[in-house]
């Protein structure tokens, strides 16, 4: 029935404008919020609407839609057809690349779905995970499960079905002891069905992130500030890349699209090529890895996706585009634009970005330090809107002493410029782990699931406090 | 229209003790500008409801925008069976017990909205020009008007409509990459924007921020434009909601009644305020909004509370439900008697900020945090503004520098902005001494 209602919003559109796609999602969703070990609230919602993109005269517009009434439908869209065609005169011209028509039709199934799982097992699941560490003084965790339903057309003949179920836990932890405090709050995520929550082992994962951050707290010392190698583990190396090279490639930022908004970048369109970091230094960003947070097989123009080359032997290598991007540079779209839900137009967004692997083992990255520290995870993390000056605090870390793990160290920090951090990474691990998050871009606001990781790197003689 | 009474009947029928039930129907304009040019219009109809039932101490809610007789039947079959599968929470106490009377908020429906939205590409393309015409190169920002129109009914004889205009307008001005400024305004009625000033003083702040020096790091007084202050009382708000307490969301654990900030410091939180972006006349149980104050000289006067939460306490509620999270309506900061230049005045080495994003915090429970100016940020010394400068980050803790507000201006502004997004915030601008800024080597 919802397709008959796509299909017309494209059939009526088409015959005033000249580009139309419209994009049917339906959410169905959980949530379970646990907080001090008492159910706070347990919610499930259903959503569906169509966002209409058009392009008249080379002037975009959008359109979003809830109710599927044929003539308020009409209203609508002639509506929004008339506010693009009032700017006119003002307008950015908009072109899109050319790119291959796609008809295909995919869903990622869950081994065991979470919807089959009973309401109590969810909330019990949350309990004993709570259980396990109810000695911390706060404890809150927030559980989510959503199946993503798509149908994606176009006039060009793009037609994309999709399904695609995500599963993920956001939680805060709370510890006080001799009057310090410190926080640890974590997202896990996965696209996929109940089996990756079940996968995550979250009483074991949350009881011993607690154990390490009390041993934190009781023996972990301040360092003395100063210049030092550092090592930083996979959570950090997912962040450092997803904030440092992920955003300033996406090509909506370069061209100036989210200046009033998510910022602009360093990044010039003329610096593809440019050496950015050392030759060991190599970043992808891939959404078609299976069970990762940010997975797709087709954006949300109809283009396929692929794993992006960002930076190869530490040359910038390639953007993140759509296909407005990519016309203005003269390239490609590489199937990168992304909407988090159907009232939303979509925008160039990151998927899946990682650190390709090196091959040093872990122990021969620590025994290539005299002095320096492991970073084995972070607690506080920003960067500024051109992506240049960030600052990762760690939660748990160890100092460093002649190839040689020491002792633990209190909330180490480093503060440093992109370039100066890539071009400062001498060894890449040959581990490998992912992390989900949810990144934001866009106004209104659009928070989107994406991953991010890699091997454990090296980075020689930066200062740390 | 839904039958909202014919909902909450139903669910009354299946059992529930407790029943809410909230409509929404909103339409919407943007339109988005890059480089001086429009890059997107949208429009949009969206209608919703969402039902929170309680059932035993057992607490559910609902979300659907299908607003069909099908739909919401199923959702109403769906809630009834999913909250008896639901564990106990033991403090739930029900919800506030109507019939109230309430108020409209004063200026809070434009009537011409639909005039305003037939010339929204106009005010776009007088705030371009506006900006261009006071030095920037090029500029970009975003125009929205929402007309909005919600319905609640309650189990406890609440029954409630409530119709709201608003208009937003963010305009970021550049002269190049290292020189910008960034101005938002937001109101309930057109009259009220004031995107022109917007528009001129973002390229204003740009213009001044050319040739940026190196940073600088150290302690440092700063002086917070409205923009990047409510940025920080945002924060103060969201941390003053007894969940927040519980979860380790808040600094304000145990310090009710406490001097927290400075005695210059004096906050509320206002949801009946005229003209508010975040003015409602109830809250999410039908309870009035009310005026509360938060810190009175800097002492810490009270939590937010919905009904449940404030029996938990033994206080009464603040009318600040959130049926599961209390939160803040407007926090207003209390304006005080420094005009802008009598500040600036008191400042032998400082800092001036604009604009600061990404937020973040080391440690939500005793405040240690960090945030990064961005556009114009200029180095004060002895009384006057000099060179601007960029590439530096405040390091610091809220409590300290609430106590460390030694400066009140005289001139407040509303503020909602892509960073302060989760209540708006009316607030002067405010001086801090000695705050802590840091650089990359």
């Amino acid at each position: 029935m919802y397709e008959d209602i796509v299909n017309f919003c494209v059939d009526y559109a088409s015959k005033k404008v000249d580009f139309v796609e419209a994009r049917l999602e339906i959410n169905r969703s959980e949530g379970f919020v646990l907080k001090n070990g008492v159910p706070e609230v347990s919610a499930f919602s259903n959503s569906r609407g169509i966002g209409l993109r058009i392009i008249d005269n080379k002037t975009l517009g959008f359109v979003a839609i809830n109710e599927f009434n044929k003539d308020r439908i009409k209203k609508l869209i002639d509506k929004g057809i008339s506010l693009t065609k009032s700017v006119s005169k003002i307008k950015q011209e908009i072109n899109f690349s050319d790119e291959k028509v796609n008809v295909d039709n995919y869903e990622v199934k869950q081994k065991k779905s979470f919807f089959d799982i009973h309401p109590e097992e969810k909330i019990n699941s949350l309990l004993e995970v709570d259980k396990s560490i109810d000695h911390v003084n706060n404890r809150y965790f927030s559980l989510s499960v959503n199946e993503n339903e798509k149908y994606l057309i176009n006039s060009e003949g793009t037609k994309i079905k999709s399904v695609i179920p995500r599963v993920s836990i956001y939680y805060l932890l709370t510890l006080l002891a001799n009057k310090k405090s410190m926080q640890r709050y974590w997202q896990h995520g996965a696209c996929g069905g109940w089996e990756s929550f079940e996968k995550w082992n979250l009483r074991e994962t949350v009881r011993k992130e607690v154990d390490e951050i009390k041993q934190v707290m009781e023996k972990g010392k301040k360092i003395t500030p100063g210049k030092m190698d550092l090592i930083v583990d996979p959570e950090v190396t997912g962040i450092m890349t997803h904030e440092s090279v992920g955003h300033p490639y996406e090509a909506d930022r370069i061209l100036g699209r989210e200046s009033a908004q998510a910022g602009e970048s360093f990044v010039n369109p003329d610096m593809l090529n440019t050496q950015i970091g050392s030759e060991v230094v190599n970043v992808s960003d891939d959404p078609t890895v299976p069970n990762n947070f940010g997975f797709y097989l087709y954006d949300d123009e109809g283009v396929k996706a692929r794993r992006r080359r960002l930076i190869k032997d530490g040359k910038i290598n390639e953007f993140l585009h759509n296909r407005q991007t990519a016309f203005e540079l003269g390239t490609k779209s590489n199937g990168s634009a992304r909407a988090c839900v159907y009232n939303v137009e979509n925008l160039v967004r990151m998927s899946n970005t990682f650190v390709d692997k090196g091959d040093h083992s872990k122990e021969e990255l620590i025994e290539g330090v005299k002095k320096g520290i492991l970073m084995k995870n972070f607690v506080e993390w920003n960067i500024d809107d051109v992506r240049l000056n960030q600052k990762y605090t760690a939660c748990v870390a160890y100092l460093i002493e002649n190839g040689k793990i020491k002792g633990l160290v209190f909330e180490p920090t480093i503060e440093i410029t992109t370039p100066k951090l890539w071009s400062s990474v001498d060894a890449v691990g040959n581990n490998n782990e992912y992390h989900a998050a949810t990144c934001g871009k866009g106004e209104p606001m659009q928070g989107i699931p994406v991953f991010h990781g890699g091997p454990s790197i090296r980075i020689r003689n930066v200062n740390i406090r | 229209m839904m039958d909202l009474e014919k909902i909450k009947n139903k669910l009354l029928e299946k059992g529930m003790d407790d029943v809410v039930v909230h409509s929404s129907c909103q339409e919407a304009i943007q339109i988005k500008f890059v480089n001086n040019k429009v890059a997107k219009t949208g429009s949009e109809l969206t209608e919703s409801v969402s039902v929170f039932v309680a059932k035993d101490q057992k607490v559910a809610v609902t979300s659907l925008n299908d607003v069909s007789d099908d739909a919401i039947n199923k959702a109403i079959d769906k809630i009834a069976k999913f909250v008896q599968c639901l564990q106990k929470k033991e403090s739930y106490v029900g919800i506030a017990k109507g019939p109230f009377k309430y108020k409209e908020i004063e200026g809070g429906y434009d009537f011409n909205i639909k005039k305003v939205i037939d010339n929204a590409g106009d005010v776009v393309e007088e705030g371009i020009n506006l900006a261009l015409e006071n030095g920037a190169k090029r500029c970009g920002g975003i125009f929205e008007v929402y007309d909005s129109n919600s319905r609640m009914v309650t189990s406890n004889d609440v029954s409630e409509e409530d119709k709201a205009t608003r208009f937003y307008f963010s305009i970021r001005s550049l002269i190049n990459k290292d020189a910008s400024g960034h101005k938002y305004s937001c109101s309930r009625s057109f009259k009220d924007l004031d995107y022109k000033e917007s528009s001129v003083r973002s390229a204003e702040i740009a213009k001044m921020a050319v040739n940026p020096s190196k940073a600088v790091y150290g302690k440092y007084d700063v002086l917070f434009d409205p923009l990047p202050f409510a940025d920080i009382l945002q924060h103060v708000g969201s941390s003053c909601s007894i969940f927040s307490v519980e979860a380790g969301f808040s600094f304000l654990k145990d310090k009710l009644n406490k001097q927290v900030a400075s005695e210059e410091f004096t906050l509320f939180d206002d949801g009946t305020m005229p003209k508010g972006y975040g003015s409602v006349k109830s809250d999410e149980e039908g309870v009035p909004a009310r005026k509360n104050i938060l810190f009175d000289k800097g002492v810490f006067k009270t939590y937010l509370y919905n009904t449940s939460s404030a029996k938990r306490h033994g206080v009464k509620t603040t009318a600040n439900a959130g049926l599961v999270s209390p939160n803040p309506w407007n926090v207003v900061l209390k304006k005080g008697d420094y005009s802008f230049d009598e500040m600036i005045k008191k400042i032998k080495k400082g800092v001036y900020v604009t604009n600061q994003w990404y937020t973040r915090f080391q440690n939500y429970s005793n405040g240690d945090f960090s945030t990064i100016p961005r556009d114009g940020i200029f180095l004060i010394e002895k009384g006057e503004i000099k060179n601007p400068i960029k590439g530096i980050r405040l390091n610091d803790n809220i409590p300290r520098m609430l106590k460390n507000v030694s400066a009140v201006g005289n001139k407040q502004k509303q503020i909602v902005s892509w960073e302060v997004s989760e209540v708006p915030v009316v607030t002067p601008s405010v001086l801090v001494k000695d705050v802590n800024i840091t650089s990359p080597d």
